[in-house]
């Protein structure tokens, strides 16, 4: 095959196939980088979407037949498990009670993280360095470490100086405030980062023209650091729509009470039997709110970084 | 339209002091230049004008106004700034129109003055680009439109044109001028270039480390320069400066080569006094062509001629053995001159010079306060000593 480079040409046909197919990617090693390359992008979208299939053949099997196992095709086939998520629980409830949590707590994170993101990147004030450690350093508590105090403090309405905080407890507050305090830090480290990056001469002309520093951050820092937050929005989004911990401990079981999906899924199990097809089915419906939002704010994420061309 | 006044300016950034001292009276109308060297604190001034920077100590007025503590959004001026600073995700429209946009003005008022704005900067048909899409002299008339859409008081400009290329900035130096004209709004211009400060000018305010040297009309910085620093600040190439002593008859350098004879106590000097004698390179006359009052003849050769084309630099040693040393053109035994481009001057000859007596500058050389201007005979009847030349510091 390789005449013209070997010349002792008949050793060739001694040589099994593997034996060729090393000569040849010694000489020539990008072949062994794209086989590499091949190998571990298989490897990696066999793990992230093989789950994913077979809940997906689960979801559609058939619920009573289920129990005898399910291969890489559905048993039975039963596409109506995903109306009876609906019918047996009011999981749409469920759903809109994680997509509030993720809102308000993507909302406030993005504010709260823009005005420290602000003070970070833009100002130099005494104590900068330690205040940073020290966001950082709150991000390195596991977040359980908060539970039994925070529930109390929801729960118990221990007064506090005379005064008694309203009960937070089955209710948007009692996740939506302690999750924001868990992915604050993220949020205020990606945005600091970003809102650094910004020239000083663009806030200084957005004040001159007739911002305040406030103003100047809403209208001038913050479109011009849009990928970053969106980065950081979605983060939060993703991680509160799926935390279970606190949405699940902090509120009751019933959709009235807040509870969150991971509730609605757990509640297809019954003291007879667990319908493994439904749990199936509510949760790539679960996941489809996330997957839209991912794959909208991907497309804003792109353009902002084309179109953003900041030049000095 | 309105006068700004700056009293008692005083800027520290932690240990370091950016302005000492600093008080400027700028009239309705003027176009003002501050300059000198980086680091001088010219931008320091301009953004205390502006407001982006607050003084340590100190009031800042602004038509009659005092605006020390007021936000930089409510003094009534409009920036142009060195990085040009447009909008990035805002198109032409929208970056001129910003500041009338938060302003609250109608839609029509906006849309004429936008219109008017980029007519007067020649920006018509460009309204709906973005600033990625514009050449950089375009976006620095933008910045122009932008500032001047709003009909400020004032006009503050720190390096406009540092950022353009060489044939363009004189472009933009005309522009800018012929809007000053067209305007007549108060102007305050931040440089390093002397040669802009020069051209545009009502006043220049010469600035170095945090204080005011010299503020007065671009001529009188450059023919009656109030101390050292300005004197070697203005006109390029720089002036030449002689290390001398004030003898029964006039001056005399320290290394030998050079006397002009005046009489002292006409010019305020006192015999033995430390001084140092500046000439500027088109002062420095060679002495077959030399007319009018001048000194005695210097012996000296040419090391290096620089020919510019409208002008030849010579470089020019007493000691034939000695080349110039660039990197301290004020050393002994060497001077600097400058010759029409029909000179014709070789290198590495004798060369006989004089200097122009009437453009001599005498300055003391502890407090490198100017003490003179002009030094011909007779000295007595010469206006010298009303020169405004001892300046306030």
């Amino acid at each position: 095959m390789s005449h013209d480079t070997q010349p002792a040409g008949s050793s060739d046909e001694e040589q099994g196939p593997f034996t060729n197919w090393v000569d040849s990617a010694i000489k020539n090693p990008k072949k062994v980088y794209r086989a590499m390359f091949a190998t571990v992008a298989i490897f990696f979208l066999f793990t992230t979407l093989f789950p994913l299939y077979w809940l997906t053949m689960i979801a559609f099997s058939d619920g009573s037949r289920v129990s005898e196992g399910v291969g890489l095709l559905p048993t039975g086939f039963d596409p109506s498990s995903f109306i009876e998520i609906f019918q047996q629980v009011p999981f749409h409830l469920y759903m809109f009670n994680s997509l509030v949590f993720a809102t308000l707590t993507t909302v406030f994170v993005l504010l709260v993280a823009s005005l420290a993101g602000y003070a970070f990147g833009r100002l130099q004030f005494r104590g900068k360095r330690p205040m940073m450690l020290g966001v950082l350093v709150i991000s390195f508590f596991p977040p359980a470490a908060f539970f039994i105090p925070l529930f109390q403090l929801f729960n118990q309405q221990i007064s506090f100086l005379g005064i008694t905080p309203p009960e937070l407890y089955s209710t948007p507050g009692g996740v939506v405030i302690p999750l924001s305090a868990v992915f604050l830090p993220l949020a205020i480290f990606i945005l600091t980062t970003f809102y650094g990056q910004i020239p000083d001469g663009l806030e200084d002309a957005a004040r001159i023209e007739g911002t305040t520093r406030l103003g100047a951050l809403f209208r001038v820092i913050i479109p011009l650091s849009a990928p970053g937050v969106a980065t950081a929005g979605i983060l939060t989004f993703i991680a509160v729509y799926n935390e279970f911990f606190f949405s699940f401990l902090m509120t009751g079981a019933a959709a009235q009470d807040w509870a969150p999906i991971v509730d609605g899924i757990i509640s297809y199990r019954s003291q007879f039997q667990v319908r493994y097809d439904l749990m199936a089915a509510a949760s790539i419906v679960a996941v489809l709110p996330v997957a839209t939002l991912v794959v909208i704010a991907q497309e804003k994420i792109v353009s902002g970084l084309t179109s953003g061309a900041l030049k000095e | 339209m309105a006068t700004i006044e700056l009293e008692h300016i005083r800027k520290e950034y932690g240990n370091d002091i950016a302005i000492e001292d600093l008080n400027l009276d700028i009239q309705d109308g003027e176009f003002v230049t501050l300059v000198g060297p980086s680091g001088c604190g010219k931008s320091t001034t301009i953004e205390t004008i502006a407001g982006l920077t607050k003084p340590t100590s100190g009031t800042v007025s602004i038509g009659d106004r005092d605006v020390t503590k007021l936000p930089p959004k409510d003094r009534g001026i409009a920036m142009v700034f060195q990085n040009i600073a447009l909008f990035p995700h805002k198109d032409v429209y929208d970056n001129i129109s910003f500041g009338l946009q938060l302003r609250k003005f109608e839609k029509e008022e906006i849309d004429k003055r936008v219109e008017k704005a980029a007519e007067t900067v020649q920006l018509n048909g460009m309204l709906d680009r973005m600033p990625s899409e514009m050449s950089g002299g375009q976006r620095q008339r933008v910045a122009i439109a932008r500032a001047i859409v709003r009909q400020p008081d004032a006009f503050l400009m720190d390096e406009p044109l540092a950022n353009l290329d060489a044939e363009l900035r004189v472009h933009m130096r005309t522009q800018l001028q012929r809007i000053h004209d067209e305007l007549d709004t108060t102007i305050v211009y931040v440089t390093h270039d002397q040669a802009q400060a020069m051209t545009m000018s009502d006043r220049i305010a010469v600035i170095n480390d945090g204080d005011l040297q010299q503020f007065a009309p671009p001529l009188e910085c450059y023919n009656e320069p109030a101390n050292l620093f300005v004197a070697g600040f203005i006109g390029s190439p720089a002036m030449n400066f002689i290390e001398g002593e004030i003898t029964d008859d006039g001056f005399e350098a320290d290394a030998g080569y050079i006397d002009v004879e005046f009489d002292p106590s006409a010019v305020d000097a006192t015999v033995g006094q430390q001084v140092v004698l500046g000439v500027r390179p088109e002062h420095v006359l060679p002495t077959e062509t030399a007319t009018g009052d001048v000194t005695d003849s210097i012996d000296t050769y040419t090391d290096v001629t620089e020919p510019m084309g409208k002008e030849i630099f010579v470089y020019l040693v007493t000691d034939q053995s000695a080349t110039v040393d660039m990197e301290d053109p004020d050393a002994a035994g060497q001077l600097l001159m400058s010759v029409g481009p029909a000179a014709d001057i070789g290198e590495d000859q004798p060369l006989s010079v004089a200097l122009d007596k009437s453009n001599l500058h005498l300055f003391d050389a502890d407090s490198e306060v100017a003490i003179a201007h002009g030094l011909a005979e007779p000295a007595g009847v010469d206006a010298t000593e009303d020169t405004p030349a001892s300046a306030d510091d």
